[in-house]
């Protein structure tokens, strides 16, 4: 008989599966509601900034997608044109830029690529909204892209933009998704104050909150009596030891379904959750590792490599950088300067990879602190090394 | 406007498919596509706007022109379009 895959429907599992029940987070959920009364009970009357934050895996995207959904179908129900769109600022690059010409395409789907600035694109998707009467809840996730980028600026502008206009209706609310809100340091005092009145703090995960979690997506994803509570339990676990990231257990989870695909068995064991545990990273994601351009590539090597031989806990930027260009020697590469290299460590430090913190006493001076959280150096050498592998073939070759 | 006077140049008949297959488009895209340039461009969408059979929007500097869905003469000259270009497939 042919092998039956132990997935009913793995789409259940995917990382941008909006679950129909939001777990855990329901009086976050019925907050972020309170915090938006008003936009379905007197449109037009004020606008509503409100940030969300927490760490990996801890449902911020979740939560502000679920509140969108729920939000536009009350709307729709009380003929409110109120749209709601999830912009995640990494995936533009952190350009204010091209995140508005998104949101305009979302109206005007040829709208033109180039010719005009970000101020005249902001105006333009004003005029949008009130011309065809929309109410617009704009959700930047991964904010720290866009600060990292652009600073305070586009922040202030959305912000503000309505104080321009007082007489007309205001169409315009913002949430904002944040790992760490101390990101809200870098913006100037003014953007800070009209931002920070609202905050919603996601705790990570408990391991019961976690089981629940992962019984639904089972139920969703896995046939009936492929997943004992024994497999459900171990990947909660795990997951609360990674930070309480729900992201994480159900990236497990798919992962140990995939092994006893695999080995073509009827039930996902622990033994394969574990084995899922070497391929899956917390906060970081492979397709991410891969996705990076060769010079980060070896600039994470050199961090990789230089952590596993002095097994501290930080390293300096200077020895980052003497890493750096001896990785780049062995890959035959010109090794890219010093102001290069600084973006590199700012943007791999928004994106989750490494952190960063500025040494204080005991040193002459200050210098950056590059530290790395979330994954073991060995493991991250290991997943470079097999992203760069078909570069090392091509000098053999 | 007489009806010769609308159809009487390749250019604005042209115009007149890509909007009614697109929907909308900005003046330097319809151009491009229509392989004209922007001042003829210009000329056959007044024309045509002043027919009824287009309309535009300005956003600033950028003027974006859609095919005028409401009119009626527009619609009819969309389905003979659709039909046109569906006849010519199969033959």
């Amino acid at each position: 008989m042919p092998y039956a895959s132990v997935f009913k429907d793995e789409i259940k599992l995917d990382i941008n599966y909006i679950p129909s029940k939001l777990q855990h987070r329901n009086t976050h959920l019925q907050l972020l509601s309170q915090y938006f009364r008003h936009a379905t009970e007197t449109p037009g009357k004020m606008t509503q900034r409100v940030i969300i934050t927490g760490k990996v895996g801890t449902g911020k995207t979740v939560l502000a997608q679920h509140f969108g959904q729920g939000i536009t179908h009350e709307a729709q129900q009380r003929n409110i044109n109120l749209h709601y769109v999830h912009v995640n600022c990494r995936q533009y690059k952190g350009s204010f830029f091209l995140i508005l010409q998104q949101l305009v395409t979302q109206f005007h789907p040829t709208f033109p690529k180039r010719g005009y600035s970000a101020e005249e694109l902001l105006q333009i998707l004003m005029q949008i909204l009130k011309d065809q009467n929309i109410y617009f809840i704009i959700t930047l996730d991964e904010l720290e892209s866009l600060i990292q980028n652009e600073g305070s600026e586009p922040l202030y502008k959305l912000s503000r933009i309505e104080e321009t206009h007082t007489k007309t209706p205001m169409r315009l609310s913002l949430i904002c998704i944040l790992r760490e809100l101390s990101w809200l340091d870098k913006l100037d005092a003014s953007t800070r104050s009209t931002l920070q009145s609202n905050i919603i703090q996601l705790d990570a995960y408990t391991q019961t909150q976690l089981q629940d979690i992962l019984k639904n997506r089972v139920m969703l994803a896995f046939k009936q009596g492929t997943v004992p509570p024994e497999t459900i339990t171990l990947a909660a676990e795990l997951s609360e030891e990674e930070g309480g990231n729900a992201r994480y257990a159900i990236e497990l989870l798919w992962r140990a379904g995939k092994y006893a695909d695999t080995e073509e068995t009827q039930e996902v064991s622990p033994e394969h959750v574990r084995k899922a545990v070497g391929n899956v990273y917390a906060g970081i994601r492979r397709d991410e590792i891969a996705a990076l351009d060769l010079h980060k590539k070896l600039f994470l090597l050199g961090v990789a490599r230089r952590f596993q031989q002095t097994g501290g806990i930080h390293l300096s930027m200077g020895e980052v950088e003497e890493a750096y260009n001896i990785a780049c020697e062995e890959f035959n590469e010109k090794p890219r300067g010093h102001t290069q290299l600084w973006k590199y460590v700012n943007e791999l430090s928004s994106f989750g990879v490494i952190k960063t913190e500025l040494s204080t006493s005991g040193q002459r001076g200050k210098t950056t602190l590059i530290g790395l959280p979330r994954i073991a150096a060995e493991d991250l050498e290991k997943e470079l090394d097999k992203t760069l592998e078909h570069i090392k073939r091509g000098f053999a070759q | 406007m007489m009806f010769e006077d609308v159809f009487s140049s390749r250019g604005r008949v042209r115009i007149l498919r890509i909007l009614s297959e697109i929907g909308e488009l900005n003046i330097s895209e319809i151009a491009r596509r229509a392989g004209l340039n922007y001042t003829t461009t210009n000329e056959h969408l007044q024309v045509l706007e002043k027919a009824g059979l287009i309309r535009h929007k300005s956003f600033g500097r950028i003027r974006i022109y859609r095919f005028n869905e409401e009119n009626t003469k527009a619609r009819a000259i969309r389905d003979l379009i659709e039909m046109w270009e569906q006849e010519t497939k199969s033959a």
